[in-house]
């Protein structure tokens, strides 16, 4: 699925849902985000890894999408992870003293404990 | 048969309709007839001589003259007239004082008919598709020879062939006139969708009208809901404007009126008036002197149509022919009518967003400070930049309270998102900051007090992210105390143009359940220069051409010789290059400098 500037694809592995996220995910993305890590909590495997690798540009209204979905998994008692991106996107997360909060892997296939 | 190729080669030169019948007629003058008459069947069912051609040129003027006072009546005896009913062709050999009589319209034209020795003739129909469009007439004059069998099939088919070019000409006319339509909207609707000023909108339009529909076009707009009002004028001749502009001055006309503007706009009818008779005129005119001015304008025919938004109408389009190149028909009220609509549609519409652009305007003066505070030994500017059409109110502010006699305090921040719901955050993000300073809140404690009203918020995850310093002055300087939430931190520039990053990053608020920060200590020396920004600097020109920390700090390099102001100019420039002009977040700066060499204490 794609909106302007954001492209995300979906990959079912055994034990999780991974979001791969292609381009820019801001104002204008953040809805395709939501609705894609809404629909991959209802898979319920337990695990959502969201792949940020390929992602370009994310900005605040991105993050509100993560930081949104790492409360429902909070509340709910599912797992979301995810890849540190390249320098744009590490350094938001910085920027905004997120990183303690989220939990961060080396690869979307990392195994989680 | 040469006679048949002549007409042919006549009839293939022009597709305007006069000009091929006249020539027609002439060339059956004199080898086949004394007299030759074309006549045509208007829309109205009248009987019309398009062309007379006669070897006596004066006989033909006074036959035409008589035509227009005498008109054949379509239901009458005359043999035209039958034809055009019959569809069937006459032969008329030899014709009798009393036959001419007996389908004279009037005693005129009967002295006329054998006054010139009308004495034999064939009429014969032109048809074309099924449908008879008139008659063609050839007669012989005083005691030629008469016509016989021969010379009706020769006339037969000359009006067969006449008839054909009539109805290719009148398809073409029909055809062209589409085009001119179509090219017209279409150029109208470019006009029209150009720009957001109505006003200037309009009067190109009105150039549009003239002179390719009518010879003066004047549009008038509803000034709210009672007064009429002018808002463009247009005539094909310089002179007879300026008569137009000064008969809407002195004669504007009021919403009560009959007649003309007020009557369409009142009704949201359409009226055509294809006749202007002097009397009509006299009547309509409010004094000798408004008659003089109509009159001088000019008229032959006026199409008013009503230009209507979605509670009514909002105005008319008045269009008005006044040369006889082109007479205002039925025709062009329906592409008057499709203008009006459209221009109707275009004028709500920039209405609209002037009226938006207003709100969102005031309201985000209501987010940013009127003016910043003067800070002695010191200088404060600040800069801001909404993204987006004008009419989106943007999430940044910034703010500098005086907290002391010392100590002041600079603020920015960013709400995430746009429109009304992210104006109403932003809202609550400075003045939840205004009054936790003033109430005496140290910095960290003003970030947990936002925090938690911003969870207070109805559910949506409305997200910040502010940077608070606060600046007390000292004998060398400034002490800043730096706490940032979730924001960029700010520049430190040195006297020489370096720029280093300062802070430790905090959490952003409104979001997570649980926040931290930690204040940084710094020192601000004279000449030097804090940078406060939102990231919708750095992030100007993403993906590809992010101006990103390393720009700006790159930026930063030409401060020693700037002022603060424009220093903040250049990177504003930077940021809407790299981002094109279509910048997708807002902006905001605000600087902080130290004077160098003055007393740094009041």
């Amino acid at each position: 699925m794609t909106s302007e500037h954001l492209r995300i694809d979906v990959r079912n592995a055994p034990d999780r849902v991974v979001l791969v996220l292609h381009g820019e995910l801001d104002l204008l993305g953040a809805p395709l985000l939501q609705k894609q890590v809404e629909s991959a909590e209802v898979e319920a495997k337990g695990i959502v890894v969201l792949d940020l690798e390929e992602l370009q540009f994310i900005d605040s209204a991105g993050l509100r999408v993560i930081l949104a979905a790492h409360e429902r998994a909070q509340d709910q008692g599912h797992e979301l992870a995810l890849t540190q991106g390249p320098e744009q996107v590490r350094r938001l997360f910085t920027i905004a003293g997120v990183n303690k909060h989220l939990r961060i892997i080396g690869s979307p296939d990392e195994l989680l404990v | 048969m040469s006679l048949l190729i002549e007409a042919g080669m006549v009839m293939a030169s022009s597709l305007d309709l006069g000009t091929t019948m006249g020539q027609v007629a002439r060339l059956t003058v004199p080898r086949l007839a004394d007299l030759c008459v074309i006549d045509l069947l208007d829309e109205d069912d009248s009987i019309r001589d398009v062309a007379v051609a006669c070897s006596d040129e004066a006989l033909a003027r006074e036959l035409e003259q008589l035509r227009a006072t005498y008109p054949l009546d379509p239901h009458g005896g005359h043999p035209v007239a039958q034809v055009i009913r019959s569809g069937e062709a006459v032969l008329l050999p030899e014709m009798s004082s009393s036959l001419l009589s007996s389908f004279a319209q009037g005693s005129k034209h009967a002295e006329f008919m054998i006054e010139h020795g009308y004495r034999s003739a064939v009429v014969a129909p032109l048809q074309a598709r099924e449908r008879t469009l008139g008659a063609l007439s050839v007669l012989r004059l005083g005691d030629g020879r008469v016509y016989g069998k021969d010379d009706e099939a020769l006339v037969l088919e000359l009006a067969r062939r006449a008839a054909l070019a009539i109805d290719n000409a009148r398809l073409f006319s029909e055809l062209h006139r589409v085009q001119i339509a179509e090219s017209f909207m279409a150029e109208a609707s470019r006009v029209l969708a150009s720009s957001m000023d109505y006003e200037e909108t309009l009067k190109r339009v009105t150039r549009l009208v003239v002179p390719q529909i009518a010879d003066w076009c004047a549009i008038d707009l509803l000034d709210g809901g009672r007064e009429i009002e002018r808002v463009a004028t247009h005539h094909v001749d310089p002179a007879r404007l300026q008569l137009a502009e000064r008969l809407d001055r002195e004669y504007r006309p009021t919403l009560d009126e009959p007649l003309g503007v007020p009557e369409v706009i009142r009704t949201g009818e359409a009226r055509i008036f294809t006749e202007i008779p002097p009397e009509a005129l006299a009547e309509y005119s409010r004094d000798s002197e408004h008659l003089a001015l109509l009159s001088a304008v000019g008229a032959n025919a006026v199409i008013i149509v009503p230009m209507i938004g979605a509670a009514g109408t909002i105005g008319a389009i008045t269009l008005v022919s006044s040369e006889s190149t082109h007479k205002l028909s039925q025709a062009d009220l329906a592409l008057a009518e499709r203008l009006a609509r459209r221009a109707g549609t275009a004028v709500e519409n920039a209405r609209l967003y002037t009226e938006r652009s207003r709100i969102a305007h005031t309201l985000q003066q209501a987010l940013l400070p009127e003016s910043l505070p003067q800070v002695p030994g010191a200088e404060i500017v600040a800069r801001y930049c909404a993204a987006g059409e004008l009419n989106e109110v943007g999430g940044d502010f910034y703010d500098v309270l005086e907290q002391g006699a010392e100590r002041w305090m600079l603020m920015i921040g960013d709400v995430c998102g746009k429109g009304p719901r992210a104006a109403g955050v932003t809202a609550l993000a400075r003045h939840t900051l205004r009054a936790a300073a003033m109430s005496g809140q140290m910095p960290p404690q003003m970030l947990g007090t936002l925090h938690r009203a911003l969870r207070r918020q109805p559910p949506g995850a409305d997200l910040c992210t502010v940077c608070l310093v606060t600046m007390e002055r000292t004998s060398k300087g400034a002490r800043l105390k730096i706490a940032l939430a979730g924001h960029p931190p700010p520049l430190l520039i040195d006297p020489e143009g370096r720029a280093r990053p300062i802070g430790r990053p905090g959490t952003l608020l409104g979001v997570l359940d649980s926040i931290e920060f930690a204040e940084t200590d710094a020192e601000l020396q004279p000449g030097e220069t804090l940078l406060l920004y939102t990231d919708g600097v750095v992030e100007a020109g993403r993906p590809n051409a992010q101006l990103g920390e390393e720009g700006l700090i790159e930026l930063c390099r030409a401060a020693p010789t700037l002022g603060l102001g424009e220093l903040l100019e250049r990177i504003e420039h930077a940021a809407l290059d790299r981002a094109e002009e279509s910048l997708r977040d807002d902006l905001a700066l605000l600087g902080l400098r130290l004077s160098q060499g003055e007393p740094s204490r009041r």
